[in-house]
């Protein structure tokens, strides 16, 4: 049975004994090469769900602190590798009510990084096909058709993934896929290494060049699943007015540094910011290296234990840091 | 046109530094005029956008300093404190602002002369770069 097929048949169990009001998957989106959330509210519903890998949504922030509509509901969800260490964080804090969660992980096999292969492409894709060997089938409208390799055209964080399988689940859609030693090898953070080698001129004069571009859309923060205080955000607030709402390189920058810091010891890297950004602004650039700096300083990986509480909420007295 | 002395922002705490920097002041020990102060209850309440904000708002350089760690007068306000310092520090500097213009450290009420040195040796260090101009933040 087909991970898709598990996901169908834990959706209409749900859905059937009324043990969630809803359940939250993947469907098919407006073209092609874009999946969207589904919200499946009754069991003749459930076959539009789908299981492929445009799947990126991370569906975790509809749970987020005053967004289940109504916020009583019980709720059934799914969950890659990465989205579930978002739940866990949530949990950790007690932000989501366990209770009312129904969870079904999904272990994930990487997620394909859609723009690139849109940017592959002159003309619009009609089509894209998933064979079982992990081989992609692209068509395009004039009919032209290129087959990629899935692990070829894989987001980037995803080539980096040490946890591809779901931490927190009730139930596991198909069996694990590999996973690399934990133990082992420790995190690639070879992807910062380019920013990391610039000068500090050079630093600032990049983001000076990235962040001119943002409009202040607010869609990195309200797709963040860990970004939980957004009806009272600094970020929005104007009395007092802590970050300008001008949109201009500076304020823009500060603005996305108030939202890394204030998921620091929460977020993952799940990359939903990044991918949400409609003028793709390369948000990986700060946040993976606040986890970067995080493992560096306390060999913590945000979201991977339920009974750990977040770095920045607990202390210690043998903390070495400062002089 | 010389260029314009550097503008630093200091934020300390109430209980330790801002106390410390007092006891200076009246110890006549001599220090730079550069460091404006901002003082708020607890290094524990001091959020890295205040150092950020700062930063945009064109300080030349940021210094946060407080109650030496088992002296908080709020008994644990700068344990929480120095995590958050260490990772705001490291963003700051991915940032490419450069290390000499972000410092943290503790000064007691009662080390008027400790404060000198530090805000001495800091106001030196941002001289030596010079204003901040043409920046991303």
């Amino acid at each position: 049975m087909s991970r898709q097929d598990h996901i169908r048949e834990f959706a209409a169990q749900a859905l059937s004994e009324g043990r969630v009001d809803y359940f939250i998957g993947w469907k098919e989106g407006f073209n092609p090469s874009e999946v969207i959330p589904a919200f499946v509210k009754e069991v003749a519903q459930v076959d539009q769900l789908l299981w492929n890998p445009l799947c990126h949504h991370n569906l975790v922030t509809f749970l987020k602190r005053n967004m289940p509509d109504p916020p009583e509901a019980k709720i059934g969800v799914c969950v890659k590798g990465c989205d579930s260490r978002t739940l866990v964080a949530l949990l950790q804090e007690q932000l989501v009510d366990r209770e009312r969660l129904y969870v079904v992980g999904v272990p994930c096999d990487g997620i394909m990084d859609r723009r690139r292969l849109e940017k592959e492409f002159a003309e619009e894709i009609v089509d894209i096909a998933f064979s079982e060997k992990g081989q992609v089938v692209v068509t395009t409208r004039s009919g032209e058709k290129r087959e990629f390799d899935q692990q070829a055209v894989l987001l980037d964080m995803c080539t980096r993934c040490r946890y591809p399988n779901p931490l927190y689940a009730d139930d596991m859609a198909g069996p694990a896929v590999p996973e690399p030693d934990r133990e082992e090898s420790q995190p690639d953070w070879s992807d910062l290494a380019d920013y990391e080698a610039l000068s500090d001129d050079g630093k600032q004069e990049l983001l000076a060049r990235i962040y001119a571009t943002c409009v202040r859309c607010f869609a990195c923060i309200n797709v963040c699943p860990v970004c939980v205080c957004w009806d009272r955000c600094v970020n929005r607030s104007r009395q007092p007015e802590l970050v300008s709402q001008k949109v201009e390189t500076k304020s823009n920058l500060l603005f996305q540094m108030v939202h890394m810091f204030h998921v620091a010891g929460r977020c993952p890297s799940c990359g939903a910011c990044d991918r949400a950004c409609p003028v793709e602004i390369p948000l990986y650039l700060l946040h993976r290296k606040m986890n970067k700096e995080l493992y560096d300083m306390f060999g913590f990986e945000p979201g991977t234990k339920l009974d750990e509480k977040p770095v920045f909420q607990v202390f210690n007295l043998a903390d070495q840091f400062g002089d | 046109m010389a260029e314009r002395p550097v503008k630093i922002i200091g934020i300390v705490c109430n209980w330790c530094s801002y106390a410390g920097a007092d006891t200076a002041g009246v110890g006549r020990y001599k220090q730079p005029p550069n460091v404006r102060l901002v003082r708020v209850p607890c290094t524990g309440r001091i959020d890295p956008l205040f150092a950020l904000k700062a930063f945009e708002k064109g300080a030349d350089g940021v210094l946060i300093s407080g109650c030496h760690p088992g002296d908080c007068h709020y008994s644990e306000g700068n344990y929480y404190a120095r995590r958050k310092f260490e990772l705001a520090e490291r963003m700051i500097h991915h940032l490419g602002i450069p290390k000499e213009r972000f410092r943290w450290t503790w000064v007691s009420a009662s080390e008027g002369q400790r404060w000198q040195q530090v805000v001495t040796e800091f106001v030196a260090a941002v001289e030596k770069l010079g204003p901040r101009e043409g920046r991303a933040l």
